[in-house]
């Protein structure tokens, strides 16, 4: 099945032409009709289909829309749409029924993106942050922040226009404690930025270590699918392999590499530098070994990344039962070692504790809020709240260090229109609204 | 008095004085007609004229060669600048002074001008042939021509005044009639019309009062000047008191209130809200625990003081009860009653920026009859639209005000774009670049605007000149000097400041927290030019505070580019229909002269904003038959 919209002043227009039989003024809004469609310019029939009005500005767009759902595959819904532009309709552009929704006020921008994340989401985790945007989740959250800083500029006004208001002065510690709260909760939000770049684009997770140590056999565990090559060779992989998998409801890319050691062979060399490459983009690396003690190689790893990594202990059933791993205790006083599991390709020992701990060392903020806040997950986000956050800052410092609030007051403009740019206007009538709501004035 | 005039003023309040006077000094020959010639320039309320942003504007006024400044400072009891201890942008100064004296000023500054003439009468009626004015009419029956005709009737159309439950009283202010023959004419015209109120609070008799149970205020010393270009005599000085109202006063109100004609329900217009009378402090405010009074000096020759704080429409009795309440005040005599008055306005959003009327070519208006309130927004209001009025019959290019150059800029904008829905006063905060506004800088910021429209007198022109090459001078001398470090350091380490080990120079050491212009004038010892006061503290804030004022230059930039777009005046605003409804209507009413403007009209969103240019685009495109 396929939904074909149709959105603009002339919708109707179109529908009339494309389903003749249907009477219009008899079919009420939003309510599905059963139509035959036909090609305006032959009167060939198109398909049968149930046809929904929406008149705007109650419609997805703000604007009048038609939607036919018809039957899918690849030709119906193409004649169906080819109907409707011989009937006077254009081919809709790239997101053009959301810029539409949007330049009639029915999404703001945080919105809009949210949109092209729920449809692109490929983990239940983006769902859910995109689910919550598109709610107005974050917009709300930053509508109130900046609803926040008008009241401080509120309260600015209240000192700077009226001195002799004596009755109820606005101790300018007051206005200081103000934008703090406000810095607290920019932080906040952007403190969930980094994992929501990781839920758009999914955590890369890269599994190294030396030849033969098990990494192709764990990869193909984790995917669930025998991608990569295996063989008792050391240094069989020679190529990066990605693939992405959904754990714990959370977006990985998991990135299968060669073994790293010292080698002169050309092949294995350009192998080994790819390695490296995709241990530069990892957020987490998988660290795969099967030897009993932590060597030069390991420390020489550590050495060369800056994010978390995991231990796997490889090939948990050649051990036997009950030598514990010397590693645990080893590398239990170091900080970036996210983990310590043992594992069997073999028999399935350690693998599920494995994929419960990949989403509890990447997305932990994510897991501790329980995904229920607003989640920031695109740079163009992160910048206006890194410009607003800044500007803030400054007004805070200078505030108070002494600088007149006049002077300090200037930062609070810029901070305001970064937020604006997320979503939306303001007028400096928004911030006398606030102060006379608020607070008894004037002679 | 003639028969013909270039430009015609009705009305010689703060609005009227000023458009009369820059209408005459830009060379049109000029009519002012006011029903009495005793009360030109007469203050209604407050004696006070300044304070925060007005006083900017009372002194922007001066700049571009108006009479409020002179007259304020010829008539000024008392003076301080508010907000000192705040920062420059904010700085509002503010006097008390003399009701007898400040018309007095007036009036001599008026007769100064060779072009303008006055006239004792009360018009009646607007002259108009093919929808565009072409005179006035006296109440007398005299038929007046002009060319452009200005009316700035204050308070007085159909104006109705209440105190405490007897039905409205018509009048203008207490004691005067109202006119409402005017109005009736102005609605005939085709103007929109609605209703504003206000109010006023009672006097008392000082020998009544013991001033010892209050705190006294006094002026600042100093020689502060609100003009510029000329210098007058300023009187002696006189304290303020300031006590507040409590509890006790609170109660007789909050009992009283239904005999309040405010709360009674008889007056329909609304009021200012940053303006409250006590009726509303004590409903909107109720824990509120006191209310600050200040009994000011009505004059130097009079034992009258005036009740700031107090506006009230209760009954006379009741008013003398709850003044009585004060302390040092229970056996106050009350020689005036305080009142609540209503009137008639003409929403702003029908005019253009030079307050033209869009429906009614050659009929400007300015003042109170514009839904403002207060002298200083009369009086740039009055010089912007009798400067138009001349402008437009002498054919000269029309006077306008950007936001980032004045608050009167800021002040007619905001009328003409978003109209107003409660008496528009200006604050700090209307103003998007209030750095830039400040009371230290009108002179630099309006003085050549001032001279390209000729609205400065030749005395006023030489003024202007010196002044500006003393400020250049000293500018010049901060910027150029270096100090040694032996000369300054005592001074810096005096200040609070680091000393310094190079030489370095003096607007560098200027911009440090703590390090006033004086003291490094003082370090260099006579070497630096000598200015006024005035002038010091015009190019100290400026040079101090550089970083900043140079950061709000940017942004003020930014929307001047905006402001470059121009939109026709006929655009088919309801035939767009891809703006929203409430858009299309706006803007068709409002018709923005910009991009710039058009965004601030309340109600259009930035969608709508896109898809005006694409219609603009649109029909640009039809008309030239191009494609695409
Ligand atoms: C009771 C009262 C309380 C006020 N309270 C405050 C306050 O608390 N705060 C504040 O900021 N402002 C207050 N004001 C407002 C302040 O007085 C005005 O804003 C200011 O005076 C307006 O100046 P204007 O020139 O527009 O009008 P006005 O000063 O009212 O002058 C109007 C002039 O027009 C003349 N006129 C009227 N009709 C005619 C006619 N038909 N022909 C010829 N001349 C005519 C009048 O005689 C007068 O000279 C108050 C005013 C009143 C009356
Ligand atoms: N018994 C047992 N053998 C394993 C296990 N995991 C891997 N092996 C064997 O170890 C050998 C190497 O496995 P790979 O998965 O290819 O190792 P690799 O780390 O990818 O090796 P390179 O690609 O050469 O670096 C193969 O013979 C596997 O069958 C395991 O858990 N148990
Ligand atoms: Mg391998």
């Amino acid at each position: 099945m396929a939904v074909v919209r149709v959105s603009g002043a002339a919708a109707d227009q179109v529908l009339a032409a494309v389903a003749p039989a249907l009477e219009i003024g008899r079919a009420p809004p939003r309510e599905a009709r059963l139509s035959a469609i036909h090609d305006p310019s032959t009167g060939d029939l198109v398909d049968r289909a149930l046809v929904t009005r929406f008149p705007g500005p109650a419609s997805y767009t703000g604007e009048d829309v038609v939607e036919i759902s018809c039957h899918g595959g690849w030709l119906v819904p193409a004649l169906v749409v080819e109907a409707c532009v011989v009937a006077g309709a254009r081919q809709a552009e790239r997101g053009e029924f959301s810029r539409r929704a949007y330049l009639n006020g029915k999404l703001d921008l945080v919105q809009v993106e949210a949109v092209a994340d729920l449809i692109d989401a490929r983990s239940r985790a983006l769902h859910r942050a995109s689910l919550i945007q598109l709610d107005r989740g974050l917009s709300e959250r930053i509508a109130a922040l900046r609803e926040r800083l008008i009241r401080t500029e509120a309260l600015l006004a209240h000192h700077l226009d009226f001195p002799e208001e004596d009755d109820a002065p606005v101790p300018l510690t007051e206005v200081v404690s103000e934008a703090d709260d406000v810095l607290a909760k920019i932080d906040g939000l952007l403190r969930t930025a980094p994992e929501g770049a990781l839920l758009r684009e999914g955590a890369v997770v890269v599994l190294a270590g030396a030849p033969n140590a098990g990494k192709s056999s764990l990869y193909n565990a984790l995917v669930g699918e025998d991608r990569a090559m295996v063989t008792e060779v050391p240094g069989t992989t020679r190529d990066a392999l990605e693939s992405t998998v959904e754990l714990g409801g959370f977006p990985f890319r998991l990135v299968d590499t060669a073994g790293l050691r010292d080698s002169e062979e050309r092949l294995e060399m350009m192998g080994i530098e790819v390695a490296r490459r995709a241990l530069a983009r990892a957020d987490l690396v998988l660290y795969c070994t099967e030897k009993m003690a932590v060597g030069a190689e390991f420390d020489r790893l550590r050495s060369e990344i800056n994010v978390p990594m995991v231990i796997v202990h490889t090939k948990r059933d050649l051990r036997g039962a009950g030598a514990p791993g010397v590693w645990a205790e080893e590398v239990a006083g170091y900080v970036d070692v996210a983990g310590y599991v043992e594992v069997s390709t073999v028999t399935g020992h350690g693998l599920g504790d494995l994929q419960d701990r990949l989403p509890r060392a990447v997305f932990s903020g994510l897991i501790e809020t329980g995904g229920e806040v607003p989640v920031v997950t695109r740079r163009r986000q992160v910048r206006a709240l890194e410009a607003a956050r800044e500007a803030v800052e400054m007004f805070r410092r200078e505030l108070e260090g002494g600088v007149p609030a006049d002077l300090a007051a200037t930062h609070l403009r810029p901070a305001e229109s970064a937020l604006e740019e997320l979503l939306g206007v303001v007028s400096v009538d928004d911030v006398l609204d606030v102060l006379f709501a608020d607070f008894c004035i004037g002679k | 008095m003639r028969s013909r005039y270039d430009v015609v003023v009705v009305g010689g309040g703060h609005a009227g004085t000023e458009a009369a006077a820059a209408s005459a000094r830009i060379g049109a020959r000029t009519l002012l007609i006011t029903p009495d010639m005793g009360r030109i320039g007469q203050m209604s309320c407050n004696p006070a004229i300044g304070g925060v942003a007005k006083g900017v504007v009372a002194r922007e006024v001066d700049a571009l060669g108006g009479v409020m400044g002179q007259a304020t400072d010829a008539s000024r009891i008392q003076f301080r600048m508010l907000n000192r201890s705040k920062g420059p942008a904010v700085w509002g100064p503010r006097a008390q002074c003399d009701r007898a004296m400040y018309p007095i000023a007036v009036r001599r500054i008026l007769d100064g001008l060779p072009c303008l003439e006055l006239f004792q009468e009360m018009v009646e009626d607007l002259v108009a042939e093919d929808g565009r004015v072409v005179g006035v009419r006296t109440r007398g029956g005299t038929l007046i021509e002009a060319d452009a005709v200005v009316v700035t009737a204050g308070t007085f159309l159909r104006g109705r005044i209440h105190v405490g439950g007897q039905a409205g009283v018509e009048a203008g202010r207490a004691g005067e009639a109202p006119s409402v023959a005017l109005a009736v004419g102005l609605e005939v015209l085709g103007l929109r019309v609605a209703r504003f109120k206000t109010g006023t609070p009672p006097r008392v008799d000082g020998r009544s009062v013991d001033l010892d149970a209050m705190v006294r205020q006094d002026g600042e010393v100093g020689d502060f000047r609100f003009a510029s270009y000329v210098r007058e005599t300023i009187p002696d000085q006189r304290p303020c008191w300031i006590t507040w109202a409590g509890a006790d006063l609170k109660r007789v109100v909050a009992e009283n209130l239904d005999r309040s004609a405010l709360y009674g329900g008889e007056i329909s217009g609304r009021g200012p809200r940053y303006c409250p009378s006590i009726e509303d402090k004590v409903v909107r405010f109720p824990d509120a625990p006191r209310h600050q009074v200040f009994l000011e000096p009505e004059g130097l020759h009079t034992t009258e003081l005036y009740v700031n704080g107090l506006s009230t429409s209760l009954p006379a009795e009741v008013q003398l009860e709850f003044l009585r309440t004060l302390p040092g005040m229970a056996d106050a005599i009350m020689t005036k009653v305080g009142y609540a008055i209503e009137y008639d306005y003409f929403p702003p959003d029908q005019l253009r920026h030079t307050l033209e009327l869009r429906s009614v070519p050659g009929l400007f208006l300015a003042g109170q009859v514009n839904g403002t309130t207060g002298y200083e927004e009369a009086a740039g209001q009055g010089l912007v639209a009798g400067a138009n009025a001349a402008l437009k019959v002498l054919g000269g290019e029309p006077f306008l005000l950007e936001r980032d150059e004045a608050y009167i800029g800021v002040l007619i904008d905001d009328l003409v774009t978003r109209g107003v829905d409660e008496p528009y006063r200006l604050f700090t905060s209307r103003a998007e670049f209030r750095l830039l506004l400040r009371q230290d800088n009108t002179v630099r910021r309006l003085g050549g605007i001032a001279v390209a429209h000729g609205l400065l007198t030749d005395v006023q022109k030489v003024s202007l000149d010196e002044r500006l090459r003393d400020e250049e001078r000293l500018r010049q001398w901060f910027v150029a000097t270096s100090l040694p470090p032996d000369a300054v350091n005592d001074a810096l380490e005096a200040a609070g400041s680091s000393p310094i080990r190079e030489p370095t120079r003096a607007a560098a050491l200027l911009k440090r927290p703590g390090v006033t212009a004086r003291v490094l004038l003082a370090v260099a010892d006579g070497e630096a030019p000598v200015t006024d006061q005035d002038t010091l503290s015009s190019v100290a804030v400026e040079l101090k505070y550089a970083g900043y004022v140079d950061r709000e230059r940017a942004r003020a930039e930014t929307l001047r580019k905006q402001a470059k777009i121009k939109l026709d005046n006929e655009l088919p605003y309801s035939s767009f229909v891809t703006l929203s409804w409430e858009a299309r209507e706006k803007l068709d009413r409002i018709r923005p002269d910009t991009l710039a403007q058009a965004a601030r009209v309340p109600g259009v969103t930035p969608a709508d904003l896109q898809n005006l240019v694409m219609e603009v685009r649109k029909l640009r495109s039809q008309g030239t038959g191009a494609g695409t």
